[in-house]
Order: structure tokens, then sequence, then C-alpha cells
């Protein structure tokens, strides 16, 4: 679809102290071998769109080091665009280091095509959501705006830095608030719009100046009650997760050892792509206990692994157990070392006879580098 | 104005002995370790040798290797001056033909050769497993100044009769070869692996073009001719991990070769960045391992899924193992699936194969079995 341009949106993802300190959610490691913005990435590309921009926010060394030049999520090089966009003002001020400032920013991606449409994808939603019917009742019924939603069966615990909407008749946004833990079930917006192009430009023109601190979020709210645009409400039944806290963030991981929940994310037809990394295959030890688990390749598993993610360079000692946790990459566990409900983070050593232990609902983290 | 050396890579082999195997894929494509087809070895050891302008040569089921080698990317080989070619056969003034034998592949590329024009030709075989550089070699080469310099491996006296055997003097320059002698006299074996200057190495190509009684063959036409007529050769001695897989109990040996409990001197865990191996990367999700799993002394690539036995196997991606099956001391190429209840032992398992349920396949007996259903 070259009438389309594909944003990933790393500004709409938010910051959880543990995880998002040296990089954004979207390059976080998911499932031990996927940066959360791989399914971004990936349904974008599946849905054969051809130009993608990228809306970094901070910490673009991470977000670099994972793309490159984006090949690996390309069709064909020749055609479409892959752009990095990087607000530089915002980097000065915070405050305005949003969405909007940045495709202002870059506004030469608006106005330098031909494309009548903008997808916006936030890099922090796990979700392989066909974005093609969307687009196609978008142009069907001649929108302005379209909001992609998804209906949770409890708003106090799902899509917890989203808006929740309520919605008319007629299909269109009718009210739109903040999710600060609304009980019970509701209609929430997983923060993935289809945009005009020319809508967007005109937004961003009549309303960026004025307000440093808008972002799309907000805006596309303003602009129907102000302007009296409506928003279309796409609903999505499939499979989404928003990742929102550390807790969700684990226990959205662990959930996919089910193969029922896992046969809904990854389809044969709709693959996700990510950095190849040219790692060996795994290694087991012949002491090697291993179960309920992913492992990664370029691990190397002499110990105990019980329900746990295990991501890429990752060595487990003999006599080592790893239980509930996650371990993110090249990080090793020494002999005899004991993890359970703990997150350890890239390029740690835990070292001989050591417990790094957490609880169930309060799982600990372990910073990047650390050496116990 | 040329370059230093290109590496040519024969890949048009069959590997009859592999059976059902290279049925429909030529012997370099065949899967290894899980992750790799044979040819990802020589391709990486040209990428981390430096070695940039890599010919490819292929003929027997050539479809399939050729697109899988495409333009070198893979293993890293498409950037700036750098070229990646596949080489088969073709159609020409003077007519066409297959390769007639190694020397006759170089042959029928000399052009190839002559536009990029190398300094030194590297010869190698699309179908070893050893994971080295050839810097070490080139440098002999270079000090000996040497016309062709011959890779060899120490092998055990009572075997050296399969192989092609030099003779050395005592500064490693050779001054005799033999191909698979009754009474060998020397245990260097000729690894297949040849530096030549590309100057020597073209004019006997067309000399031996023109011989009619030639099998155009390096090992029994070019360097005995070489050595008769004088040229300096001379013997690089390669110590490590060396693997020409003829047969299914071979390419399994080599595989298990692999394990944490195989042989120490192939590590693909080697933390030397150019010592890697590369290879085509799948869109797999990481590997599971279920529940009920037992996973023993194993090498899983991604994308497999294990519920249930796997003790000393190497397992590919794609593969699926039921709850209930077990499988011993043996290769699951990929998308091979096992049912439920289902034994198997000491086996290869060919790609996209299935074992049925409560199949037993190959229990109790201690020769290698291939299977191939796919």
């Amino acid at each position: 679809m070259n009438d389309v341009i594909g944003i990933v949106n790393f500004h709409s993802s938010p910051e959880i102290p543990q995880l998002t300190d040296s990089r954004p959610l979207g390059s976080t490691s998911f499932l031990g071998r996927y940066a959360c913005c791989d399914f971004a990435m990936s349904n974008i590309t599946n849905s054969g769109i051809s130009t993608m921009g990228i809306l970094v926010k901070d910490h673009q060394r991470s977000i670099l080091k994972h793309l490159g030049s984006m090949d690996a999520w390309t069709t064909n090089t020749k055609i479409g665009q892959q752009i990095i966009m990087y607000n530089e003002p915002g980097h000065l001020y915070p405050s305005s280091n949003t969405d909007i400032n940045n495709i202002k920013e870059n506004d030469w991606v608006l106005y330098d095509s031909s494309a009548s449409y903008i997808v916006v994808v936030p890099a922090h939603v796990i979700t392989n959501i066909d974005l093609r019917p969307i687009i196609k009742e978008h142009i069907q019924r001649k929108e302005k705006i379209t909001v992609v939603a998804t209906k949770v069966k409890n708003a106090e615990d799902e899509f917890l830095t989203s808006k929740v909407l309520s919605v008319d008749k007629n299909g269109y946004v009718q009210e739109a608030i903040e999710n600060v833990g609304i009980a019970g079930e509701a209609i929430v917006s997983m923060e993935m719009y289809v945009i005009n192009r020319t809508v967007l430009a005109d937004m961003i023109h009549r309303y960026a100046r004025r307000n440093l601190t808008l972002d799309l979020k907000t805006l596309i709210y303003i602009v129907t009650r102000e302007d009296g645009f409506k928003a279309h409400v796409y609903m999505y039944d499939g499979y989404a997760r928003c990742i929102d806290s550390f807790k969700h963030y684990m226990d959205y991981s662990f959930e996919l050892f089910s193969k029922d929940i896992s046969k809904q994310l990854f389809k044969k037809d709709w693959p996700i792509y990510t950095l190849t990394h040219d790692t060996p295959p795994a290694l087991y030890g012949k002491d090697a206990k291993v179960s309920n688990s992913f492992i990664s390749n370029g691990s190397l598993i002499e110990g105990t692994v019980i329900n746990s993610i295990i991501a890429r360079n990752v060595k487990v000692a003999k006599g080592a157990v790893v239980k509930d946790s996650i371990v993110f990459s090249s990080t090793m566990i020494g002999d005899k070392a004991h993890i359970e409900n703990a997150l350890i983070d890239k390029y740690s050593i835990i070292t001989r006879s050591h417990i790094v232990s957490g609880d169930k609902n309060e799982p600990h983290y372990v910073a990047q580098g650390s050496i116990i | 104005m040329g370059i230093k050396i290109a590496a040519m890579i024969l890949a048009g082999g069959k590997g009859t002995r592999l059976k059902a195997l290279t049925r429909k894929t030529a012997k370099p494509a065949v899967s290894y370790g899980a992750k790799y087809r044979i040819i990802d070895f020589p391709l990486s050891n040209c990428a981390n040798s430096n070695i940039n302008h890599v010919g490819v040569l292929t003929q027997y089921e050539s479809s399939d290797l050729n697109s899988y080698i495409g333009n070198g990317k893979n293993w890293g080989l498409n950037g700036v001056n750098s070229l990646t070619a596949v080489l088969t056969p073709k159609q020409t003034e003077e007519g066409s033909s297959w390769y007639k034998g190694t020397a006759d592949a170089i042959y029928q590329n000399i052009d190839w050769l002559d536009s990029i024009a190398p300094e030194y030709v590297l010869i190698l075989s699309g179908d070893h497993i050893y994971s080295t550089t050839y810097d070490e070699m080139l440098k002999l080469h270079e000090e000996k100044k040497a016309d062709c310099t011959i890779s060899v491996i120490e092998v055990p006296i009572e075997e050296a009769s399969r192989f092609g055997i030099l003779e050395t003097d005592n500064e490693s320059n050779i001054t005799a070869f033999k191909e698979k002698p009754k009474v060998p006299k020397s245990n260097l074996a000729s690894m297949g692996i040849y530096i030549f200057n590309y100057k020597i190495l073209r004019s006997m190509l067309v000399e031996d073009a023109k011989n009619e009684n030639s099998d155009h063959d390096f090992g029994k036409n070019i360097i005995p001719t070489m050595l008769e007529k004088g040229k300096k050769l001379v013997a690089y001695t390669f110590k490590g991990y060396w693997k020409d897989v003829g047969t299914i109990s071979s390419l399994h040996q080599a595989n298990m070769d692999l394990l944490l409990s195989g042989d120490p001197s192939i590590n693909l865990f080697s933390v030397q960045a150019n010592q890697r191996i590369y290879s085509e990367d799948t869109h797999a999700t990481p590997q599971y391992i279920g529940s009920k799993a037992v996973v023993k002394d194993c090498l899983i690539n991604q994308g497999a899924t294990i519920l249930g036995e796997v003790d000393h196997c190497v397992i590919s991606s794609q593969v699926e193992v039921e709850e209930g099956a077990k499988v011993v001391n043996s290769v699951l190429m990929q998308g091979v699936s096992i049912k439920k209840g289902a034994v198997v032992e000491n086996a290869i398992i060919g790609p996209n194969s299935e074992v049925e349920e409560n199949e037993q396949l190959n229990v109790g007996n201690k020769d290698i079995a291939l299977y191939a259903r796919g």
C-alpha cells in the first residue's frame, strides 16, 4: 500500500522505572527474542505498507541499534521509505517532547508525500493486528479519523495508560477519558489511529503552535470537541496487550506459555520479524532440567529453568535454578545461584550460590550490568 | 586493478551416500547443527577471513541452493567491495556443457575470474564442516612464494588409503601426491582446499581443458601435472576440527560433535567475533520447552516445541516433539513432527517428516537410520 504511511510511535509508551532507565519500552526485550516494537513494525510490513516512520522520543542509541537500516522489517528496500523521526528541540524541553511536535519537526514527511493516510501504531502494544481492514473501512466510510479500540473485561487492570472511550450509536467517539483505573468492562483506545494526511497536517498546523505540550492522544479528542470532527471507532477483538506496568510486562510474557494464548499472537501467515544476531542454537547440558520455558538461541543451559524466559546468550550454570523469572540477554547465572520471581536485566552476573528472590506479585528487578 | 584473493566454492556435488537427504537437495545445502546448512561453514570462513569476493559453483539441484546463497547477505558478503556470485553451468558461443570435474568448473568461469582479476584464488569445497580463517594459510603461501598451497590434515595412517595423500620434505614442500594410495607413505591428507596464484592456475586450467584424457579434477590432474612440471607446491597443516561428511552416520556424528558431550574442538559458542558461523535467520518464535518435557544434552534451534523427552539430540526449527514421545541420539531436521508416544533412537529424521503416534523407529538398533518422509 503506497497510499499509506505507517508510523511507529515511541512517544505514547509509558515509562516503567525498572525497564526504561536506559531504553524506551519499544526497544525493550520481549519473550527473549523480540523487542516490543517488532510487533508494531511487523504489523505495518505484513499489512503491505511500504513507508514506515519511527517516532523516536529518547534513547535513540537503543532504538537505532535494534533497527539498523530497518531492512529486517522491509519487504522491498527500494519501494517506500524507512524514516527515523527525531524531535531535536524536544530534547531540550522534555515537556514538549511529544509525538505531535516530533511530527511537526519532521513535517516534510507529511508534505513531501503523495500518501493519503497515516497509520499510527504504538510501540508498546503487543498485538498482531492486520491494518488492512481498518484502513479499508476508514476509506469506505470516508472518515477523517479512525481510532482503533478494544473491549477489556476490567479497565482497572488493562490499558492503564490509554483513554477509555464512550461510543455513540453511529460508532463515533462520544467521550474520551483518561483511564485512571476505571473498574469494570470498558472500551479502551489502543492508541492506534488512521488519519487522513491532510487532516493531520491541518491539526498540527492549527494546534501545535498554540500548545507545545499537546500529544496525539489528547489532540484527537480536542479536534472532535472543538472542530466538530468525528472520530470513528474501529473495534478490534484479537489479541492485544498494553505494557503499562512492570507487573503486567511479566504477566503478559508468562501468559504466552499457554498454547491457547500464544497461538492467538503467533500465526503462521503473520510472521513477527526481528533483528538477526547470528547466535548458535541453544545448548543444553546433561544435567539440565527445563520445563515450561522459552529459551532463546545462544543460551547455554546446564542448570534448572522452570516457568521462565531466557533471552539470548544467557548462561545458566550447573546447579543454578531460575524459576518464575525473566533473564535478559548476555547474563550469567553462576553455580548454585537461585533466581525466583525476578527479572535480571542485560549484562548481569549473578555469582555462585547467590539468591535473588522477589514476590509473586512484586517481582524483584536486577538492573542492567549488575554483579551480585 | 585487481583484488588480492577470491574464493571459489565447489558446491555442485550430489552427495549420493546421503541418500534421500540429497534426493532434492544439493549436499552443501543439507541441514546441519539445528540451524545451519553445511555451506554456511565455508562461506562464514570466507567472511571471517575478509575474503569478500566469492564465487559459488552449483550444479546438482541448484535452484534451492542458488536462492539460499543469493547476494551473500546472510554472510555479510554483499557490502561495498564485495561480491557473491552463484556460478552455474551456462550456454556460451562454444556451446554448453555441465561441469565435468572440479577443475573444469573453475575453467568454465575463467571469464568471471578474469573480470575480478585476483592475485590468488582459494578453492574450497562447499560440503566441509570446519570453522577457521584462511589467514595463516595465505601467509604461508606468500612467505614460501608458492605456486600452490594445499591444506592438509593428519589422519591415522591406517585410514590414509581413503584420502589423497601428500608427501613433503622438511620444508613443507610437496614432493609427491597420490590419490588413495594402497600403501600410504605419509599421513598428510589433502583437504581439497587450495590457494593458487591465479596466473598459474589459469594457464594450468587452459592446458587441462585441451587434454581429452583428463578427468578435469584438481586431485587427479591439476596437482600431479604441476608436480611433474616442477612447480612449487607447499603443504599447510591444518589443526582443528574438520569433517567431510559423506555418509548418514558421519553426518549424524558431526551433529553430535556439537553437543556439550561432543567434540570440544568444534565450538559454535566461540567468543571470538571472527569465528562465528552465519546463516539464514528464520522468523520463528523462541523455542518452547513444555511442563512435562525432559531435555538433556541437546542443541535446539528457535521455533522448536519440545513437550516430550529428548536426550542427546540436535533439533532444528519448527520441530514438534509431542508429550509422551521420546527421542534419543537423533537429529531432527526442520519441520519434523514426532507424535505422542512415538520412540526414535539413533536416527536422522529428514526435513518435514512425521513420525506417527506410538511408532517405534530404529529402537534398539545401534546403526544410524535415515527417515525422510517429507
